[in-house]
């Protein structure tokens, strides 16, 4: 057992923090971003409760970049170098690390439950090749991506298929209007006859890509409530009423202190499920659906009430909390949905019925 | 950063559950009936070395961690043991046995240790007055030193193990002119003149515990019997807060974690519209906020056990953060499990509605839940 972060890790994470610092995360796009951070091991860090604390960091900075860059790096990275062949791995992953790749993922379709619905994309083969035809919704990084994972069948088997930028048959749809992460390219996308080379289908278990992509999303609300927190504290600390900081009234100030146990509680939460994900604990997978439910639920109270402690300024766009109030619901709903999160859990309480 | 319990903590835990399931948890449902403190587990406690856990072997004590001393604590909670008899324990170990062990003298140690650590002596402590809680500072108790004796006055409140205990850890003002600094803190055993506890009061929940107002009355006790130094009573006081964030917290996680079990076996019996009810989602859903509570509670409980293994100075932000999540967060799954076992969760048999109504202290005893939310927006 140990609550710290060691020496090294620690000076990184501070790093991290003075660089993005000094950095206009608004004003940027996630190729210019990309390149700061690959100056920087951020890109490479394995699962671990050091990567959800960095992870932390660059989402409390950008809501739209980060989940831009962690669906590259992390969701379509792992995937490479878990279950590409070797020409993939040294075509792709050096770009990825670098950041002058970017790549996209594709689960989800209309029904958008991969785990109770059959994928309808499908492969099949004719001659040497794949022909591949679906439509994915809701793919991140969809109008900016230089390669494609996309989930499907062939064979009767889940599959990924790896599709080049440019391929015939595969086209990307206006960007989605979301509620939240304005500046990530957000598209549905269609594949028309896409004939790609037998290589290019991996067999990973969809399930593991899923589990990465909470792991995403469970980083993402730490800094949804980091941020939410720290600009709530900060008005409040300053701004006055009655001759006094609002801070020093309990409805405030009590506001600010559970927020505050509701991001302290998220941490270890996180850390503690990626944790045990790391050293493969049979429970990884129920604790980070639960970490996955209590974050993402977290994130919206936190990123709300400091909306409330912000009062004039927080209904403005543009601040910190407001950008988290609106992503947060995407953490309950992408990746496994609190609901179905919910439903594993108390399967898992319930054994066999 | 790592959360690994060693393989020795992993097997003590296990060992713990069966010696209270076996010894104790029979005796539970007929002692909260009547509303009476179980001696004979108590005593078993101490056999089995639950009660000196953390103190030295040549104490009678067990020699072990902080990490694994609440482990224990934890694991009596999910083994089934009621919230009064795990309050008795913490009251006795942590509140008043580790305060005399921390700053008593060698004679006192020697004296009071190991028939704590045994379960022979029962200990309590008395800090809370009628009127002054989490404001300690206000205490009206005084002790006054005449010649080579005190003679302490006053009233302490809501004192757990009060009716029953042997020997007793008071707080009082040697001077009262001064707020926190005037404090100083005592061992008083029972049957001294002018000492006396009032009758246990009737409670909501942990009701194997007895609680008492102790009436301090022209009380005589030799100056021999202070701890530590004049003054120095205040800072004892806070650092129990290390043990009741932690080892009288985990006791709770524990009961959360014997509910979930108890609510799985019962949605799994329970038959309605034909099939059983943990196949509908609405039981589902509770049986996970269960889950997502142990969960989420079990890393702030065991972060202040293990930076006081590390022998850090507590970090009262931390602390309070344990606090306040496990005392308000825990209601809920304590309600949950009363409304899924329907109509039996209302009846004391099914053992959740006791459960949910110990559980009920946890957001009070130790500072409340807005005495947290304090002590976290100073801080901040």
């Amino acid at each position: 057992m140990n609550f710290d972060f060691n020496q090294s890790e620690q000076t990184f994470l501070k790093e991290l923090d003075t660089l993005l610092k000094g950095i206009n995360c608004k004003n940027i796009d996630v190729n210019e971003l990309l390149k700061e951070l690959a100056k920087t091991d951020y890109l490479k860090i394995e699962i671990s409760p050091f990567l959800m604390a960095a992870m932390e960091i660059l989402s409390s900075y950008t809501q739209s970049l980060f989940l831009s860059i962690e669906v590259s790096t992390r969701i379509f990275g792992r995937i490479i170098s878990n279950f590409g062949n070797d020409n993939q791995k040294q075509t792709i992953l050096p770009g990825l690390f670098d950041g002058k790749l970017i790549g996209a993922v594709a689960l989800s379709e209309d029904s958008m439950n991969i785990d109770n619905e059959p994928l309808k994309t499908k492969g099949y083969r004719e001659d040497d090749f794949i022909i591949v035809n679906g439509n994915k919704s809701y793919v991140v990084n969809a109008g900016i991506a230089d390669y494609f994972a996309v989930a499907g069948r062939i064979d009767d088997k889940d599959a990924i298929f790896l599709i080049e930028k440019g391929t015939n048959g595969l086209s990307v749809s206006d960007r989605l209007h979301t509620i939240g992460y304005d500046g990530t390219s957000i598209s549905n996308l269609y594949l028309k006859d896409c004939k790609i080379n037998e290589t290019n289908v991996l067999y990973p278990k969809l399930s593991a890509i899923r589990m990465w992509e909470n792991q995403v999303l469970i980083g993402a609300t730490l800094g949804m409530m980091k941020a939410s927190f720290e600009s709530a504290k900060n008005y409040a600390k300053t701004h006055k009423t009655g001759g006094k900081p609002i801070i020093a009234y309990q409805e405030i100030g009590f506001k600010l202190a559970e927020m505050l146990t509701t991001l302290q509680t998220s941490q270890l939460f996180a850390y503690r499920s990626c944790w045990l994900y790391g050293i493969g604990d049979k429970e990884a997978d129920i604790v980070t659906y639960s970490a996955k439910v209590f974050c993402g639920e977290s994130a919206e109270k936190v990123a709300s009430d400091a909306l409330q402690i912000l009062s004039g300024a927080g209904v403005l766009c543009g601040n910190p909390a407001e950008e988290a109030y609106r992503c947060s619901k995407y953490a309950q709903i992408a990746g496994t949905s609190t609901e179905i999160s919910r439903v594993k859990i108390g399967d898992a309480a319930l054994g066999r019925l | 950063m790592e959360f690994a319990f060693t393989k020795e903590q992993l097997m003590f835990k296990q060992e713990v559950i069966r010696f209270a399931k076996k010894e104790i948890v029979p005796r539970v449902q007929e002692f909260d009936l009547k509303e009476d403190f179980d001696v004979e587990s108590f005593r078993k406690l101490g056999e089995f070395g639950i009660l000196g856990l953390h103190f030295p072997e040549e104490y009678s004590g067990g020699g072990a961690d902080v990490v694994t001393t609440v482990l224990a604590g934890e694991a009596l909670g999910e083994a089934g043991v009621d919230g009064g008899l795990t309050l008795a324990y913490g009251a006795h170990s942590f509140l008043c046995a580790d305060t005399i062990f921390r700053h008593g003298t060698e004679d006192q140690r020697r004296k009071y240790i190991p028939k704590l650590a045994k379960g022979e002596w029962i200990g309590c402590m008395g800090l809370t007055e009628p009127d002054a809680g989490s404001d300690v500072a206000s205490m009206k108790t005084i002790a006054e030193k005449k010649g080579d004796k005190y003679i302490l006055n006053g009233n302490k409140m809501f004192i757990t193990n009060g009716p029953v205990a042997d020997v007793a850890v008071v707080y009082a003002k040697t001077d009262p002119k001064v707020q926190h600094a005037g404090i100083s803190a005592f061992i008083i055993e029972k049957g001294t003149k002018g000492f006396s506890a009032g009758k246990p009061l009737i409670k909501m929940g942990v009701r194997t515990s007895l609680t008492s107002e102790l009436i301090l009355q022209d009380c005589e006790i030799p100056k021999e019997n202070i701890l530590g130094k004049e003054g120095e009573g205040f800072l004892m006081a806070m650092q129990t807060v290390e043990w009741d964030r932690s080892a009288l917290l985990a006791p709770f996680v524990g009961a959360t974690r014997y509910l979930l079990k108890k609510c799985s076996d019962y949605s799994k019996k329970r038959i309605q519209f034909g099939k059983p009810i943990g196949s509908y989602q609405a039981i589902k859903h509770k049986l996970a906020n269960m889950r997502i509570f142990v969960e989420a509670a079990h890393s702030l409980v065991y972060r202040i056990a293990w930076c006081k293994n590390q022998g850090r100075p507590l970090n009262h932000l931390e602390a309070a953060v344990a606090k306040l999540f496990v005392g308000d967060y825990s209601l809920l799954p304590s309600n949950d499990a009363v409304v899924l076992h329907g109509g039996y969760g209302y009846c004391h048999e099914y053992d959740v509605e006791r459960i949910f109504r110990d559980g009920r202290l946890a957001p009070i005893g130790g500072g409340t839940s807005d005495i947290q939310k304090m002590i976290i927006s100073r801080l901040i």
